[in-house]
């Protein structure tokens, strides 16, 4: 308890680190509910890896030319945003059109990204200067500006998902009634797809790769056991993943573990528990009915 | 024709320039009942995507007088099951086509969609989950959901597959019996021949790349079917 404590100080030397793993724990959850409903599960694998490919070459690129960029986060930002975005509209864009295997082409995407990441830092002598923390998810320095940055990312997906929720279902559940119905089924991909891209781009930016994917994916998948409608789904998501990014900080904090990863493991641990009682809920509530 | 809703002109269908059906003329009549009918593979589901403005037509031209309301009832088994949606939230995306971008769904609106639910018998059922229906559970629901859209068309894709004899036949009783209460415009897509003699007035007959339009009384008579057959085995 006395950790808890220290970590709830309002003086806590790390205490940035925790508000921007909670905010991440409540953002990703939320737009990776809309990954799992289209089923597209192993984009939320390669996405990430691609977006911390797009960080290291941005960071990387300037030293081709015989600048060192000290710091380096906005165009850090920029890298991962442009990547995801590109990647996601791509794979998304092949997807749609239903040319070869998808999942051969996002694992295909997955693996040469991660290998070109390791290539681009193993060329750069700058690359050990935290940049590796970053790409392994050590939440330890997360600046004022970082916190900021994240919070806002958490608004601007609470506010589009609130406003724009049925329209974002409907062209996701049934694609041809929201043609019939006049919906500009093109734009509203469009605003998801950014949406996610945002999300997973500020994420491996402030945790790295691994620990973006698992706060994408996991909790959705917990969550979907419980749920009844798609408000619950999303709410049971986000609070899970909130709640993991809490705790995983609480235990790595105790025993001096690595944050990201120690988050990863407590969504696994919640996940594993969630399974049996996903099953039992699921026979109460089919009794429920059939009486 | 002058109550004439929807005009095909020398119209061309198919996907990636190849045309399944090519040089198709016909007229749809405002508040007629017709079918569509033909077997597998023989176009009849690329003709009803074309019409709703689904895919573009490869030739020719579609047109519709005024701006209808389409209430599209697809095929049951595309519904990906992983939503956790109950019958009731997937009526209510028929309201969605009227009510402004970002706007919640006004209560009046949740109203009518009971009263959908309520005229397709499907209001016992609408709080469980879709994916748990059965086929023809799931069929009213989506009926439900396109009346709840106030269409003037209704667009029916093979609504009785998967659907067992009792339910195929009451489901059809009351697509007639909206067509004639509501003055809705039915267009169905089907194999069933009984169900076409039944309930439709005019048939478009999609077979071996031709097409046979015509009234169901006269097209569907033994002498005429064996004449279309017998050109095939010519």
């Amino acid at each position: 308890m006395e950790t808890l404590r220290q970590i709830l100080a309002p003086d806590f030397l790390l205490r940035n680190s925790v508000y921007t793993s909670v905010l991440i724990g409540f953002a990703c959850p939320l737009v990776g509910v809309f990954l799992v409903l289209r089923r597209l599960v192993f984009m939320g694998v390669a996405l990430p890896q691609i977006s911390s490919t797009g960080i290291v070459l941005t960071l990387t690129a300037p030293a081709w030319f015989g600048f060192h960029v000290a710091g380096g986060h906005g165009l850090a930002f920029a890298g991962a945003l442009v990547f995801s975005l590109g990647a996601i509209l791509v794979l998304a864009l092949l997807e749609r059109r239903g040319h070869g295997l998808p999942e051969g082409r996002l694992g295909s995407a997955y693996v040469v990204a991660a290998a070109l990441s390791i290539l681009l830092l193993s060329q750069n002598r700058y690359a050990e200067l935290g940049w590796l923390d970053l790409l392994k998810g050590e939440v330890i320095a997360i600046s004022n500006f970082d916190l900021g940055l994240t919070a806002g990312m958490l608004a601007v997906v609470l506010v589009v998902l609130g406003l724009f929720h049925k329209e974002l279902l409907l062209v996701s559940f049934d694609r041809t009634m929201a043609i019939t119905l006049g919906k500009r089924v093109l734009i509203w991909d469009g605003l998801l797809y950014m949406l996610i891209g945002l999300t997973v781009s500020l994420a491996v930016l402030s945790v790295g790769p691994l620990i973006a994917f698992g706060f994408l994916l996991i909790p959705a998948l917990t969550a979907h056991r419980f749920a009844r409608n798609i408000r619950q789904f999303m709410v049971f998501a986000s609070l899970i993943g909130g709640t993991a990014a809490f705790g995983g900080f609480w235990l790595a904090y105790q025993w001096d573990l690595p944050v990201g990863p120690t988050d990863v493991v407590l969504l696994g641990v919640v996940a594993t528990v969630a399974w049996p009682l996903g099953k039992l809920f699921s026979k109460g509530s089919n009794g429920k009915r059939s009486s | 024709m002058n109550d004439a809703l929807i005009m095909l002109n020398g119209l061309a269908i198919g996907y990636g320039g190849q045309p399944v059906l090519a040089g198709i003329s016909l007229t749809i009549a405002r508040a007629s009942f017709t079918a569509i009918l033909g077997a597998n593979g023989s176009g009849k589901s690329t003709l009803l995507k074309t019409l709703l403005g689904l895919q573009p037509p490869l030739a020719g031209q579609i047109k519709i007088t005024g701006a209808p309301v389409f209430g599209y009832v697809p095929q049951t088994l595309q519904f990906d099951s992983l939503y956790p949606l109950t019958g009731f939230n997937v009526a209510l995306m028929g309201t969605y086509g009227r009510i402004g971008i970002a706007r919640r769904v006004p209560a009046a609106e949740r109203t009518f969609t009971q009263e959908c639910l309520h005229a397709t018998a499907a209001n016992e059922f609408a709080h469980q989950r879709f994916s748990e229906l059965s086929g023809g559970q799931k069929q009213r629901i989506l009926i439900a959901r396109a009346l709840a859209a106030k269409p003037d068309v209704l667009v029916l894709d093979e609504p009785t597959a998967g659907v067992d004899a009792a339910a195929t036949h009451a489901l059809l009783e009351f697509i007639s019996q909206i067509h004639q209460d509501r003055q809705l415009t039915v267009l169905l897509v089907t194999h069933d021949l009984p169900l076409v003699r039944k309930h439709a007035q005019q048939v478009i007959w999609l077979h071996e790349g031709q097409i046979y339009q015509g009234q169901a009384a006269e097209l569907l008579t033994p002498a005429r079917m064996a004449e279309i057959f017998e050109m095939e085995l010519s």
